[in-house]
């Protein structure tokens, strides 16, 4: 069979660049190392009848024209957005809610704070408003820094006529605001902490980097850019779960002529002299091809390429590409809904259900993964996605999804094999304190440790992002400076995942931006 | 934290006296050790296990104290403006971080108990009550990105002027910051008779 592109991954990103390429004429074949894609957007059952989404639980982060220029509709996507978007109980019995509407929220915010309540629109506005500038950045190609070119300049020109859009007061507090540590940029806003450790947490979720870190500001932001989320986020689920979106991404591509195999593990990329030729399979057999796009890691990418083709001093950046995974997942079926501090009923509990207190809690969960332990006071994202589409779990029952940080991929003194329960205990027993009861309803559980990120999910370090999003990773940077534009070391190879700009989440940044830089046929 | 010493003290790792005493004398022993110090002051601690840089000045210049006697000069981190966030040091914990310095000092220079003939311990309080730097920051601001070049001090204001008409500023806290390097007042002495040569009165 003839083909013009081989696409290594049927995670999202995988499954985008392939649709767009097909889209723009070429013959496209992907190749899924599991028996079914959709990566990280996978459902996951953890009982039977029980269906929680593998790793991501939310979706709103999508851009907008890759559901429009695939027609995801049409093949089955169906968002379900919710009107409350963040959920922060307390251990007092307190809680915190971020709604959709702003004006709703800052009003509750008045019994907890009227000094904060009265700073949230403002915030609110400023978040946006940053937030809309990195759309800007995240739409663009990485410029060429070596050699600019025409098209980078006028790249540069429309960045630089989006930044003044923002007028001299915000453009300054967006320079500002990029490198800062998020708990600065929440922190100088707002006093009490319930507010502050709510608002913070987005920004280092998926991370190896606390609140402290520089630039998590720029994270937070990154997370707002391209949707309505402003402040707290969004919290926008698929209707038949994440799955479900991976699915209409794969009837798109399908529908547009892209040749999907599973169960193809690329045990090879081969070259010739710095050319691309083509990929072996772990099964021996030989796909040639003289372009191949990789939606896997940059470290995962570059460990299939021939050594002697990539030279020390590349092995050698590679190594250092940070990809510290500090994340575990942990999937409950539930025999009834959990009665959270706070929640008044449902309404409350269908969004994101955020167990970080403050800012010394979330730093302190993300010390652990500088000393190689569990946290054992980690701070936690759920959702209840049962809540909102009741195929999920059987009738009266639930399905609960719970990011935990942190958990160190890399562990000290111990390994995962022994740890593994102890993620899970540790999450139902911190949720205890805030859902009392909880741990009663617990029907089955499912724990998905760092190390099966990385050997089920292919995700080296474990790290859901492939790369640390951090200010040396991010832009030109991402993953390494010279190799930002989609064009990866080789001649003929293509980096379209998360390790390459604008980074991860379920985004389909970097698969979009790829497959528009590679039917551009620039460098 | 400054000390007098009745003699120099003898490093446990290389004794005797030699060149290698001369210079700065680093207790950073591994990455984990100074995030560990830090730790304790992100949370309002001062370190139990201080990261320290000391010299001994009285080794190139023998006229800072008496004959045989030196001075020990310990540039030690971390130690937060405010404990718990939001109290004041008192003499107590003064003397017990000071404790935990000589301690940690001792770990290295096994001696240097015996050796102390005075010693004086400044926190970041003291350091704003005696030189006027606010919160003890010698830097007069974090060195941090969002404090650099065009937002030192403030974004909008980096021009080493202020929104008062005829008040510059010329310290660390302004552009390039903070070390004694003199390059604010420098700078900023320039810019200021750039601005008045040219004749113009406003300088906005």
């Amino acid at each position: 069979m003839s083909r013009d592109v081989i696409v290594i991954g049927g995670g999202h990103n995988g499954l985008i660049v392939a649709a767009y390429l097909a889209k723009g004429g070429r013959k496209v074949t992907l190749l899924e190392r599991s028996g079914e894609v959709g990566g990280i957007l996978r459902n996951s059952e953890v009982a039977p009848g029980f269906t929680a989404p593998g790793i991501a639980h939310t979706v709103g982060r999508l851009r907008e024209s890759v559901v429009r220029d695939l027609k995801l509709a049409k093949h089955g996507y169906e968002p379900i957005v919710p009107d409350v978007r963040l959920f922060a109980p307390q251990s007092d019995g307190s809680a915190v809610t971020f709604w959709a509407d702003v004006g709703r929220t800052a009003n509750e915010l008045k019994a907890r704070d009227e000094k904060d309540a009265a700073r949230y629109e403002d915030f609110d506005k400023k978040v946006r408003a940053l937030a809309s500038f990195l759309a800007h950045i995240n739409a663009a190609t990485p410029p060429n820094v070596k050699t600019p070119s025409l098209a980078d300049a006028f790249a540069g020109l429309k960045l630089g006529k989006a930044f003044r859009g923002l007028g001299a007061k915000t453009g300054r507090e967006a320079i500002r605001a990029l490198p800062m540590a998020v708990a600065d940029f929440v922190g100088e806003v707002f006093d009490d902490e319930a507010i502050r450790g709510a608002l913070i947490s987005r920004a280092v979720l998926y991370s190896a980097t606390g609140p402290w870190g520089a630039g998590t500001a720029s994270v937070l932001l990154t997370d707002s850019a391209g949707n309505d989320g402003g402040a707290p986020g969004q919290s926008t689920f698929a209707r038949g779960g994440t799955g479900a979106l991976a699915k209409a991404l794969a009837a798109a591509a399908e529908s547009l002529g892209v040749t999907i195999r599973t169960n193809a593990d690329v045990a090879e990329i081969r070259s010739v002299d710095g050319r691309v030729q083509g990929v072996t399979l772990a099964s021996g057999e030989r796909l040639d091809s003289s372009m191949v796009v990789s939606a896997a890691d940059p470290k995962r990418t570059l460990g299939l390429c021939d050594p002697v083709q990539l030279g020390p001093e590349m092995i050698w950046r590679a190594g250092n590409i940070r990809q510290p995974g500090a994340t575990a997942k942990v999937n409950l079926a539930l025999s009834g809904l959990p009665a959270f501090n706070g929640a008044e009923g449902e309404d409350r509990l269908k969004g994101r259900i955020v167990i970080a207190t403050g800012i010394d809690h979330v730093e302190r969960a993300h010390d652990a993964v500088k000393y190689g332990v569990i946290a054992e006071e980690p701070w936690l994202e759920a959702t209840i996605p049962s809540l909102v589409d009741d195929s999920l779990a059987p009738e009266g029952k639930h399905v609960m999804s719970v990011l935990f940080q942190s958990a160190p991929r890399k562990l000290r003194g111990t390994d995962w094999a022994t740890e593994r329960d102890r993620v899970g205990d540790i999450a139902v027993k911190t949720l205890e304190r805030y859902a009392p009861g909880l741990g009663e309803l617990v029907e089955a559980r499912q724990v998905i440790t760092p190390e099966d990120m990385e050997n089920d999910y292919g995700l080296s370090g474990g790290h859901v992002y492939h790369a640390e999003p951090g200010l040396d990773q991010f832009f030109v940077w991402r993953p390494l400076n010279g190799h930002a534009r989609y064009s990866f070391v080789l001649e003929g190879l293509y980096l379209a995942g998360s390790g390459a700009h604008p980074g991860g989440g379920i985004t389909g940044g970097p698969g979009s931006n790829a497959a528009r830089q590679i039917l551009s046929g620039k460098r | 934290m400054n000390l007098a010493l009745d003699g120099l003290p003898e490093l446990a790792c290389k004794p005797g006296v030699g060149e290698w005493l001369r210079g700065a004398i680093s207790f950073s022993p591994s990455l984990d050790y100074m995030e560990r110090a830090y730790d304790d002051a992100k949370y309002g601690k001062f370190s139990s296990k201080p990261y320290i840089d000391c010299i001994m000045p009285t080794l190139v210049d023998p006229t800072m104290a008496p004959p045989g006697k030196h001075i020990m000069s310990c540039f030690v981190q971390y130690a937060p403006y405010k404990l718990d966030h939001d109290r004041e040091w008192n003499d107590a914990e003064r003397e017990a971080f000071g404790e935990n310095v000589i301690d940690t000092l001792e770990e290295r220079f096994p001696d240097i108990r015996s050796k102390i003939l005075h010693k004086m311990f400044v926190t970041p309080k003291d350091i704003e009550d005696w030189t006027g730097l606010t919160e003890g920051n010698i830097f007069q601001g974090e060195l941090s990105l969002e404090q650099l070049f065009f937002n030192r001090p403030v974004p909008g204001w980096a021009r080493y002027r202020t929104p008062v008409k005829d008040l510059w500023m010329c310290g660390s806290a302004t552009h390039p910051g903070g070390g004694i390097m003199g390059a604010p007042g420098r700078i900023s002495a320039l810019e200021y008779i750039k601005a008045h040569r040219r004749g113009r009165r406003k300088v906005a």
